[in-house]
């Protein structure tokens, strides 16, 4: 019998793989029904339980809840309600003494996020790795509103984005959007900037539309003002279940379609310079 | 993407959700939520803000006002289910936070009862069909409501009185 010799979880075969893919950000994110018995004033509980590793505090306004549903296809527009009567809940990010992972948590959201730092260098520490913490993460703040007051996390919806910066001056050359992405042909003078948002349903087993992918490619500048595309792709939805293990299992599912997406949509030159390996 | 930390990509949320370019998290003073582009979404939204705003309590015994979260999913089933000339709903308040959207006509009544995110419960009765309607859960796809209420639409559109 066989035992697993390591407790990193390894990443699936099929899935392309780079050596020094161009990614920039990747967060893993979950939105649930506010928990009972919770209230602002609870906020450094819940940093407690992260403290150890996320030892640096900052406090955001709150990001408000967004679904994904399906039927006539058409993008919204970003209006006010200006809600001002109730409670509001703020937004926290908790970050690595580096800042370069940190978690944000309101009363209905909770994100994991890994970013590069460009003086550290610091290098993505995969998903599969990411997913494990989250998970651990998530299961301490299930506990801890379970302590506040018998309930599980009802999750509505989970994310996971991939946020890529393409950087112009490691491709020799290669500033068109074609040299970098298979379907881009914007004529025989490069515009100036440009921007293409893509979005596609995702269907459940049963065959009903529950997430949907988003890939969103613009050009961009670093803040050293260096040109980049900037290609982000996101896959939102419903998990098929209110458990965070429901909602794991659409985030693992959403990396899979992100990352096959992000191999069908470069170039093979691309993936020469980003070390693809498989 | 809003929940990214990327300083290129928030300054860009902040640019969208403000609509101009924003250094400071000072325009943040009210909460956001991604609405259609429909005719009557003015009044959608007035209507909405209004029931977020309800008292506890409102309907003489303990209900609470409608959630933010319920009312933001409301208008994202809207977006997937009403034509952007489709008839304004009505839109009544439940006594747990929950709330119903409604369409009455002469041929057909609809009522979507929002009883949380991913969770609805749609109804239509039409004139000369089963008696008590035809009912059906819904999570995510809406697609069948987008039918009934093009249905709607057609159907009072035909019945108006032809221009003189």
């Amino acid at each position: 019998m066989m035992h697993a010799m390591s407790t990193m979880p390894l990443r699936p075969q099929h899935l392309p793989d780079y050596r020094n893919p161009p990614l920039n950000e990747v967060v893993l994110g979950i939105q649930f029904a506010p928990a009972r018995g919770y209230q602002e004033i609870r906020a450094g509980e819940v940093w407690n339980l992260y403290k150890a590793e996320f030892p640096l505090v900052e406090e955001l306004p709150p990001i408000a809840p967004m679904f994904e549903t399906f039927g006539i296809s058409r993008p919204s527009t970003i209006m006010n309600v200006g809600l001002v009567t109730g409670p509001i809940h703020n937004r926290f990010w908790f970050l690595s003494p580096e800042k370069t992972e940190l978690i944000q948590f309101q009363q209905d959201r909770f994100l994991h996020n890994w970013r590069k730092v460009v003086d550290l260098n610091n290098e993505y520490p995969r998903f599969d790795k990411m997913i494990v913490d989250f998970e651990r993460e998530a299961q301490l703040l299930e506990n801890y509103f379970n302590d506040l007051s018998p309930q599980n996390l009802l999750c509505n919806q989970a994310e996971v984005s991939y946020i890529n910066q393409i950087d112009f001056k490691k491709g020799e050359g290669r500033d068109k959007a074609s040299d970098w992405f298979r379907f881009t042909n914007l004529g025989s003078a490069e515009p100036d900037d440009f921007s293409i948002v893509v979005r596609r349903n995702l269907k459940n087993t049963s065959g009903v539309p529950t997430a949907r992918l988003i890939c969103e490619i613009s050009t961009n500048f670093t803040p050293l003002g260096a040109r980049i595309f900037v290609f982000t792709l996101t896959v939102r939805g419903a998990p098929e279940g209110t458990t965070v293990a429901a909602a794991l299992d659409l985030l693992r599912v959403g990396r899979e379609v992100i990352v096959t997406e992000f191999a069908a949509v470069t170039t093979d030159s691309a993936q020469e310079i980003w070390g693809r390996v498989r | 993407m809003i929940q990214s930390i990327t300083a290129t990509a928030y300054t860009r949320y902040l640019r969208a959700e403000t609509g101009a370019d924003v250094s400071s998290h000072a325009a943040f003073s009210s909460r956001r939520i991604s609405a259609p582009p429909h005719n009557h979404i003015i009044s959608v939204i007035g209507r909405l803000d209004e029931l977020c705003r309800l008292e506890a309590g409102w309907d003489g015994y303990v209900a609470p006002p409608v959630s933010f979260s319920n009312a933001n999913f409301a208008l994202s089933v809207l977006a997937s289910a009403c034509p952007p000339n489709g008839p304004a709903p009505q839109i009544v308040p439940g006594s747990d936070g929950d709330l119903q959207l409604e369409w009455h006509s002469d041929i057909a009544d609809i009522e979507l009862h929002i009883r949380g995110p991913n969770n609805v419960r749609a109804w239509r009765f039409i004139q000369g069909g089963a008696d008590d309607g035809e009912e059906i859960d819904l999570t995510t796809d809406f697609g069948v409501v987008a039918g009934w209420l093009a249905e709607l639409s057609e159907a009072a559109v035909a019945a108006r009185p032809a221009a003189a």
